[in-house]
């Protein structure tokens, strides 16, 4: 067993040295992952890829009832976490926008190619809700894929699946959540 | 889904060629043609609107970003207590100060309160690096677990970057320091020394070594009076010691990296990190040894220090030190009256005390060349044993006068009786006769020197190439319990066989490595491995259990498989008549089993009946004994003396036992693939097609569902519920020969 995977469990248990012992051991690749993220927005993004990490670790810290058998459950919660973030983030950023008040978005309402990066978040989001029912293996990969920024590599690993089943489902997925975002369907 | 099976497909055609690609695949299947489309045209709008690949940030910008840890630690503490708390770590006071760091007591809070001692490294080094080296040997330091080893808990950073260790809390004092302030005489500096020696071998034995050995490491407390050494620091030379080589220019630096050049191995003060192993500590411990017994180690450090580091180096490699008993001349009259005050003896009585043993043991530790030192720790502090005991150390050959002194202080009383005999006796004999007597003994001497001088040539070579083959199975056996296989299986691949000398050590190393190599489908390896296991295992050639063969018999298949039949024949041979005259069933079983696997010759089938009758008879006890128990195992025996009868020609008798083997209720897939092969191959013979070619299939559909594989991919290592895979080797190997002899050759071999 890796080391990884031995501190990964204690800090499973709740051993919170374990949890310290962990950081240098996946930091490099969980900036890897927000990097990729990040580079997937525009230029303006006020979230930076290193608050990301920082922010995702901390609630990785926080979060009580981890059980993390090993790498992949590890980096499968990291990307949870950074899906998180970023959908309170741009929640915030669009109950700015709309004066302050908190409202859910209408999809209906969103013209999809003057979305800005924060309702984009949120508009996939909304959509991978249904995706979950109808074909949960595909929204896991959308949450690493498009949350975790993982590349297909990784995400096979993470899954324990082809590389060549990860693109298929990703490119499925995005067609299937861009048909649902579409106003004419 | 068929639309998107399709949609995917028609993605990685070019578009020229797409709509020919659905115009054929669609072929009228208009709904299919339709909802293929719609994803196409969708797709593009979906790729743009999930800009894949779209540069927003740079990456670069993120290596500039300031070190992560500090930024957690300080969201984390925004109170002013930072200096005085370290992590989880409340600092209580400083207890010492040394060439590399500073060490404060600590109080831990979580997840139990306890004092420890916290290391902080003062130079400026690469945190993470040193972090993620204790790290690498953090699951090997928890596997240390001996009385006088202080643990190693913990590693981690300071907020201003220093790496910081976390150990046991050790209240002693340096080991040098405690015995002259007592005064401890000889006997007790070598008591404690021992002691030390075998706290070194538990952390070799566990793969770690210290490297960092010196008398500072080595802290002495005192339980109920009793002095219990601790050996402290482990595992921080290693994490700490990949920075030196880095800062070998900055010479300011000089004299914190290097360390303690005094403590240092020959090949260590050569910065070749890379080439250290446990010897390198029996060197330090023999600095130490040196220390103890003379109250300075044998090259001085300041000395060291000031000749600059290619000359250290040089002293280091090639300077022969003085003995520890000439090392006294050097000394002023009362720099030697206070050593000896120290150890509680006169001055010239040091000299002798030391002159001999003592000097040859320290000498031994301090070889050089490490293929000579005292290879392991034991072995140094047994020899110590050895001279506090007065029996011969082995530090030295051992003449026969050196041999008979050592007799001779054992027992003081016997000899005085005797000696008194003797002299009378020799008064009495004539002086011819003594004159007589001596010349002859001279020359027998002569002769015998001779012969030896002779031997030690020849045997040099090998020696030299045993002691490699030692030393490489040692470091094998090191990677693997770091789980460093393919390392360790490519350090002992020249391993020349003959050279391997039989020993529990080796025979562990290439047993994991077979079954490694099992698991990767690498068959050659396997064999190889196997044969050098089945060398490394005859430690005891008298035993003839069938826990002994079991180990052999998986060499057979392997050896076919890989198609060196000329290697399976000889090996074949010379095991079976290792266990020639066996009467035990299950290792005849076995013998039978693994000489069977191919046509056998009039030799063989002679030397294997005696081996049949053995396994034949058991059949008469089972029936006797009615216990039902382990029912499964006479199913192999069965198939055994099936294959034993169809190799004979025997072709009816091999039917039968063929049959008996099937009819046992819980037997295991790979016997009963093999026994179906069998059965095949006998009818075959007797030209019944039929049954024949049903017993093949039925061999074949066993194998195939099992195994859809083959064999390519290697095979689990897993008990024999499932089929040990030596046996699915077999398996394998028979069904081959069934289909070649039933259905003829096939055209394409796989």
């Amino acid at each position: 067993m890796s080391d990884v995977t031995l501190i990964l469990q204690a800090a499973g248990r709740g051993d919170d040295r374990a949890m310290e012992d962990l950081l240098p051991l996946v930091y490099s690749e969980l900036r890897k992952l927000a990097a990729a993220r990040m580079r997937n927005e525009s230029a303006g993004h006020t979230l930076q890829p290193t608050a990301l990490v920082h922010e995702a670790w901390l609630r990785l810290v926080k979060d009580a009832d981890r059980t993390w058998q090993n790498r992949a459950y590890f980096f499968n919660a990291a990307a949870e976490a950074m899906r998180r973030i970023l959908i309170e983030h741009a929640r915030r950023k669009a109950a700015l926008k709309h004066g302050g008040k908190q409202e859910r978005l209408n999809i209906e309402d969103l013209e999809l190619a003057a979305t800005t990066a924060d309702e984009k978040i949120l508009l996939v989001n909304e959509a991978l809700k249904q995706l979950e029912k109808e074909h949960p293996e595909r929204a896991r990969i959308v949450v690493l894929k498009y949350f975790g920024g993982m590349t297909n590599q990784e995400v096979a690993e993470t899954l324990g699946i082809g590389e060549r089943t990860v693109y298929r489902h990703w490119v499925c997925a995005k067609v299937w959540l861009f048909d649902k975002l579409s106003p004419e369907s | 889904m068929r639309v998107e099976e399709v949609f995917c497909a028609a993605l990685e055609i070019a578009l020229d060629e797409r709509k020919a690609y659905l115009d054929r695949i669609c072929a009228g299947d208009v709904g299919l043609r339709a909802g293929v489309e719609k994803m196409l045209s969708k797709y593009f709008k979906a790729e743009v609107f999930f800009q894949e690949g779209n540069p927003g940030v740079d990456i670069s910008q993120l290596a500039d970003a300031p070190d992560f840890r500090e930024q957690v630690d300080l969201m984390a503490s925004t109170d002013e207590e930072v200096e005085k708390q370290i992590g989880p770590y409340k600092l209580l006071q400083k207890i010492g100060e040394g060439g590399c760091g500073v060490v404060y007591m600590a109080e831990q809070e979580k997840p139990v309160r306890r004092r420890v001692a916290l290391k902080i490294i003062k130079l400026g080094m690469d945190t993470k690096n040193v972090i993620a080296r204790f790290n690498a040997e953090r699951q090997a330091l928890a596997l240390m677990d001996h009385p006088n080893i202080a643990r190693v808990f913990d590693a981690g950073a300071t907020e201003t970057g220093r790496p910081y260790f976390v150990m046991e809390l050790v209240r002693g004092t340096k080991i040098t320091e405690l015995c002259d302030a007592n005064n401890y005489d000889m006997r007790q500096r070598l008591d404690l020394f021992i002691q030390i020696c075998q706290a070194i071998q538990h952390a070799h034995q566990k793969g770690i070594i210290h490297r960092d050995i010196k008398p500072s490491n080595i802290l002495v407390t005192m339980l109920d009076g009793v002095p219990v050494p601790k050996v402290i620091d482990f595992g921080i030379a290693k994490a700490t010691g990949g920075e030196r080589l880095t800062d070998l220019t900055v010479f300011t630096a000089y004299e914190q990296f290097v360390g303690t050049p005094a403590y240092m191995s020959p090949e260590q003060a050569e910065m070749s990190a890379l080439d250290i192993d446990t010897r390198s500590d029996i060197y330090s411990l023999g600095v130490l040894l040196y220390e103890l017994l003379t109250g300075k180690p044998p090259f001085d450090q300041q000395e060291l220090l000031k000749s600059g580091l290619n000359e250290m180096r040089r002293t280091l490699r090639e300077q022969e030190p003085h003995r520890p008993s000439t090392k006294l001349d050097g000394f002023r009259a009362e720099e030697l009256t206070q050593m000896a005050v120290h150890r509680q003896i006169e001055p010239p009585k040091l000299k002798l005390l030391l002159k001999g043993d003592l000097d040859w043991i320290v000498m031994k530790a301090l070889e050089k060349d490490r293929n000579r030192r005292y290879q392991t720790a034991n072995g140094l502090g047994m020899d110590v044993q050895r001279y506090l005991n007065n029996e011969p150390v082995v530090a030295r050959p051992p003449s026969r006068l050196y041999r008979f002194q050592k007799l001779v202080r054992r027992n003081k009383v016997v000899f005085a009786a005797i000696g008194a005999v003797s002299l009378a006796l020799i008064a009495g004999l004539g002086a011819s006769t003594w004159l007589f007597l001596r010349e002859r003994e001279a020359r027998q001497e002569q002769v015998l020197l001779r012969e030896e001088a002779e031997r030690a040539r020849s045997n040099e070579a090998k020696l030299r190439r045993e002691a490699e083959a030692q030393t490489k199975i040692t470091q094998a056996a090191i990677l693997i319990s770091r789980n460093k296989l393919a390392e360790a299986d490519n350090l002992v691949g020249n391993v020349d066989l003959p050279v391997t000398q039989p020993s529990l050590e080796a025979a562990d190393v290439f047993r994991k490595l077979a079954d490694w190599n099992v698991t990767r489908g690498q068959w050659k390896r396997t064999a190889d491995r196997l044969l050098k296991l089945v060398q490394a295992n005859q430690i005891d050639k008298t035993d003839m259990s069938d826990a002994a063969t079991r180990e052999l018999v998986k060499v057979g298949p392997a050896l076919v498989l890989i198609g060196d039949t000329v290697d399976y024949r000889h090996f074949i041979e010379t095991t079976i008549a290792r266990f020639s005259g066996t009467q035990n069933p299950v290792a005849a079983e076995q013998l039978i089993k693994a000489g069977t696997i191919l046509p056998m010759n009039q030799s063989l089938i002679q030397s294997l009946e005696p081996l049949a009758k053995v396994a034949e008879k058991s059949f008469a006890d089972e029936a006797s004994s009615q216990s039902g128990k382990g029912s499964y195992y006479f199913a192999w025996r069965a198939l055994a003396l099936a294959r034993f009868e169809y190799r004979w020609g025997n072709y009816p008798n091999a039917i039968m036992w063929g049959q008996k083997s099937l009819a046992y209720l819980d037997n295991r897939p790979t016997c009963i693939a093999m026994s179906h092969a069998v059965l095949g191959m006998a009818y075959n013979k007797l030209n019944q097609s039929a049954p024949a070619r049903a017993e093949l299939a039925s061999a074949r559909n066993m194998i195939k569902t099992r195994l859809p594989d083959g064999l390519d991919h290697g095979l689990p290592i897993s008990d024999d519920q499932s089929g040990l895979w030596s046996d699915w080797i077999e398996s394998c190997l028979l069904l081959r020969e069934a289909t070649a002899k039933i259905e003829g050759p096939s055209p394409s071999p796989k």
